[in-house]
């Protein structure tokens, strides 16, 4: 078995994972990864979606042609390899999609968003695929902000009511263009799948602990006359901007989730905060987008002076 | 549950000024609808975030060919209702979603946009294809020859780029002649064609056949005041003043003058005689009269 540690979880995997932060062989599973038969549907589904289906605590994910993966009350995942799919093509979706789906059963808040470190806390940049999240997050760790996480951050408000982000931050995953126009071809690794050009690519620093939450800020794309700004919405609009920017919105609503994430808005937003990034989308706009950070940074105390 | 409707069209094609005056037409406001805040109608077909979140698959890590084999289940779970916040309380009687993609098939033979299952019909958009060509290149900041090339071209997709992620899924275009014949030539769901030069020409009675091939009976009064809310000054004056978010990151603005027969003064002749050459059967369909005679 692989051991491996996701968002905080001791997972034992039956496949390797890339990307992944290796866990400690000797502490006991939270979340078990097994090869198995998995059926095609599931008896008594009470929920049924294009390519997934829901049965208690069942959770049926069929990616045609690729896969079919039975999650089980949160702590186990089975999967069934479909039309001779190369182990590279699951262990992609495993580590991504369907722990993205596990996060949500288990009933944490995840979030689609990367994550890096800034005055010891967590900044976090949220935002659908393709909204510019790993390459911000990229282009700060060239800064010297070392990755906390990308693509999901698992959140957890502590006994002492601070939120905190579990670290997954082993890999960056960037496109081929993002690599060549953030100059970091010498630290490519393998391509996530052989027949994509999106590559794992190693951060300069990554941090591997859990760290309190800094800041919360939804990446808003501006185009037209539009000033860039950061702006920070009231409590109720910061929940609701909490919820919608879940890894899987959906499931906040079909697993009855919402007064999770609206107990977890009002933590973070009172502790930290939830901010709205507007700011013009592309490579040649990153400089002025961190320079605004940095301001940002300092008007709330996660920097002393802007470097 | 709510019929869908595919407002297909090849660009710059009248398909989103429809789509501003169906938002007015629904709108209960009395001052025009923002344009960049068309709730009344579904985004484009072929987004990704609407896709990743019905499937709960990350399409990033899916190949374009991969992710049309998808994309009929998909469909067919929209127009089944299922991604209405309230199935009961649909807001709106008709679910428009626009459409840049061909009427094309999956590698394993199957209609990408789920043939009766994915929509009751469609609203086919064509314009003269020699106005396409000079406003298919201000929309992709590139001169009217490469437009041109690009609407002759079979091959031509939006969003094909392998080395990075759009937030749109590929979308084969077939052309100009080859857009339109894909939708005409398809026996899965009726189409109803509309004429971008009948729109300007008579918005009010070329909305209304369409509205009604959609199942929409509307109130005269309410269609001529959407008509005024839609009206080009309107889209322009809006589009200065606040941008237009479904305009492309490099063009200079969307709409642009929403004119027809501009080709006369945009184009050479050279220019003219290729696109007549290239779509001169497909013109002779839809009505529009070639000016050159092929002089091969």
């Amino acid at each position: 078995m692989f051991s491996y540690r996701v968002s905080g979880l001791a997972v034992a995997s039956e496949v390797g994972l890339p990307g992944l932060i290796p866990g400690d062989p000797d502490s006991v599973p939270e979340v078990t990864i097994r090869r198995a038969p998995v059926p095609i549907a599931l008896d008594g589904a009470e929920a049924v979606g294009p390519t997934w289906q829901r049965a208690d605590n069942r959770f049926l994910l069929r990616i045609p042609h690729i896969a079919r993966f039975l999650l089980e009350g949160g702590h186990t995942i089975a999967f069934e390899a479909e039309d001779g799919a190369e182990p590279q093509d699951v262990a992609v979706f495993l580590s991504g999609s369907v722990f993205g789906v596990l996060l949500h059963q288990r009933n944490h808040i995840v979030l689609h968003a990367s994550a890096v470190l800034v005055g010891g806390k967590a900044v976090l940049f949220c935002g659908q695929s393709g909204a510019g999240k790993s390459t911000l997050a990229a282009a700060l760790g060239e800064q010297g902000h070392p990755l906390i996480a990308d693509d999901q951050c698992a959140i957890e408000i502590g006994e002492d009511g601070v939120p905190r982000i579990q670290a997954d931050g082993r890999q960056l995953r960037l496109w081929e263009k993002s690599i060549r126009e953030l100059g970091l071809a010498d630290r490519r690794g393998d391509p996530m799948r052989n027949r994509l050009r999106k590559f794992y690519v190693d951060p300069a620093t990554a941090s591997d602990v859990p760290v309190p939450i800094g800041a919360i800020y939804a990446l808003v794309e501006i185009r037209g006359p539009e000033e860039p700004g950061i702006q920070q919405p009231n409590v109720v609009d910061a929940t609701k901007m909490l919820a919608a920017n879940a890894y899987r919105p959906v499931l906040v609503h079909r697993l009855g989730q919402r007064d999770v994430y609206f107990r977890g808005g009002t933590a973070i937003a009172a502790t930290s905060g939830i901010f709205r990034l507007k700011r013009r989308l592309g490579f040649d706009e990153v400089p002025a987008t961190i320079a605004m950070l940095h301001a940002h940074w300092v008007d709330i105390g996660l920097m002393d002076s802007v470097p | 549950m709510i019929p869908t409707i595919w407002l297909a069209s090849y660009p710059k094609s009248g398909n989103t000024w429809f789509r501003i005056l169906v938002a007015n037409l629904w709108s209960k406001r009395d001052t025009p609808v923002d344009i960049n805040v068309i709730d009344s109608t579904d985004s484009i077909a072929s987004g990704r975030n609407p896709f990743d979140q019905q499937t709960l698959i990350d399409s990033a890590l899916l190949t374009s060919d991969e992710i049309d084999r998808l994309r009929p289940a998909a469909y067919a779970y929209a127009a089944a209702g299922k991604t209405l916040a309230d199935p009961e309380d649909p807001c709106f009687p008709v679910r428009f979603v626009k459409a840049h993609d061909a009427y094309t098939l999956t590698d394993r033979g199957e209609p990408i946009m789920a043939g009766a299952r994915g929509a009751a019909g469609a609203i086919l958009f064509v314009r003269d294809p020699r106005d396409v060509a000079s406003s298919f290149a201000h929309h992709m900041h590139c001169p009217i020859d490469i437009a041109i090339d690009r609407m002759g071209d079979r091959d031509f997709c939006f969003a094909s780029a392998a080395d990075r992620l759009d937030r749109q899924f590929r979308q084969r275009l077939l052309g100009w002649s080859g857009f339109a014949e894909s939708w005409l030539g398809q026996h899965d769901i009726p189409v109803h064609l509309v004429r971008y030069e009948d729109m300007l020409a008579d918005t009010a009675a070329t909305a209304l056949a369409a509205l009604r091939f959609a199942g929409v009976e509307p109130d005269p009064a309410r269609l001529d005041r959407a008509i005024a809310f839609a009206s080009i000054d309107e889209l322009q004056r809006q589009e200065a003043e606040s941008g237009f978010r479904e305009a492309p990151r490099k063009a200079p603005s969307f709409f642009r003058r929403g004119i027809a027969g501009g080709w006369r003064t945009d184009l050479t002749h050279d220019q003219i005689a290729r696109i007549e050459h290239d779509h001169g059967t497909m013109m002779d369909r839809l009505g529009y009269i070639r000016s050159t005679v092929e002089t091969e």
